[in-house]
């Protein structure tokens, strides 16, 4: 096409005076940089000090009985899984600026199967975990009193029956069809690389 | 070492440019000129010239064009005007714009490597960004140009 040079004078007439400064930016980079990971990394830092507490509280404190301690284990096991979850995927974040484009839309690809994978598996073993440890972990401490126990565990029920049977179905439809879509677009975009 | 300020005045308006080419969505374009240099800001220290300077900044930049389809239906694109013919003549913005929607019309790639061949990037550079041989890109960009072409040719006249 004869007529490049003429789009290339064309394209360079774009107006970039409303990008901002480089003072400007540098200001806008230090008050956003974190703001993307911050859930990511609450989530990391708070379900490490959950499981933490609930190991310094089964080491501190003589319980009588074990399943106390494998209900507070469990629930010890499944925030650290939350947290080693979302360490994994944080990697995403910090590992792809030297990527090509190309490297970069396959490096997608494997992500997007192991959120599918996440929500199949991975949320249901973590669910699993933390429901048997929260349904064993206060019995020892509400066994004495039937009232308490009875109304303890009618809670604990309603709960996790709220989490298993609404929230996690909700979330899994949800999420799975939103990486199902992001996945046939990705697919397209990779098809135009053949 | 080159100096994140120095970086920024001499990327910004090119990678502005080719996001613009990408989005034709001058706020999302301003977005993703932001998302890149916060990128650089923090890789920066960390460059170890594996690359040129500038293809590492257009991967980033066009890799942050790409994460979007992961946010948000395909990037807006634009319908060409019934009567193309209105655009003839028209200042040097509306050939700009008219532009912008026939790159917007293109496949998402498409857009990347017009956008970088227009950006005046050296074809080596351009495989590098897209992570194609020199030869494909070659070809692809011959393709785009004439796909360019037939909706131009029409509009403009000598």
């Amino acid at each position: 096409m004869d007529r490049l040079d003429d789009l290339k004078a064309i394209w360079h007439t774009a107006n970039t005076d409303s990008l901002p400064t480089s003072d400007e930016m540098v200001m806008l980079i230090s008050k956003f940089r974190n703001e993307k990971l911050r859930n990511k990394w609450l989530v990391i830092v708070a379900s490490c000090l959950l499981s933490f507490l609930i190991i310094s509280i089964l080491f501190i404190v003589d319980f009588k009985m074990v399943i106390t301690y494998i209900g507070g284990g469990l629930i010890a096991i499944s925030g650290l899984l939350l947290a080693a979850t979302n360490i994994r995927s944080l990697k995403r974040f910090y590992q792809l600026d030297y990527y090509s484009n190309q490297e970069f839309l396959l490096f997608i690809e494997q992500t997007l199967q192991n959120q599918i994978k996440y929500y199949k598996k991975t949320m249901v073993v973590i669910m699993a975990f933390c429901t048997v440890g929260v349904m064993l972990y206060p019995y020892e401490a509400v066994r004495q009193y039937p009232v308490l126990l009875i109304c303890t565990y009618a809670a604990l029920s309603i709960y996790l029956s709220f989490m298993w049977f609404f929230v996690r179905p909700r979330k899994f439809k949800k999420g799975v069809a939103k990486l199902n879509a992001t996945r046939l677009r990705l697919e397209n975009i990779l098809n135009q690389f053949k | 070492m080159t100096t994140f300020e120095e970086i920024y005045n001499r990327y910004a308006p090119q990678i502005f440019r080719v996001c613009l080419g990408y989005t034709n969505d001058a706020d999302q374009a301003r977005d993703l000129v932001q998302e890149t240099f916060i990128s650089v800001w923090k890789g920066l220290p960390g460059f170890k010239g594996k690359s040129q300077i500038s293809t590492w900044i257009f991967r980033i930049a066009t890799n942050h064009c790409l994460r979007a389809l992961e946010v948000s239906k395909r990037m807006p694109g634009a319908e060409l005007p019934a009567n193309l013919t209105e655009i003839y003549d028209e200042p040097q913005e509306d050939k700009l714009n008219f532009l912008y929607r026939c790159i917007a019309e293109l496949e998402e790639t498409d857009r990347i490597i017009i956008s970088l061949e227009l950006e005046g990037l050296p074809q080596t550079e351009i495989a590098a960004v897209v992570g194609l041989s020199n030869g494909n890109v070659r070809v692809k960009i011959h393709r785009i140009k004439e796909k360019l072409a037939q909706k131009i040719k029409s509009v403009w006249t000598d």
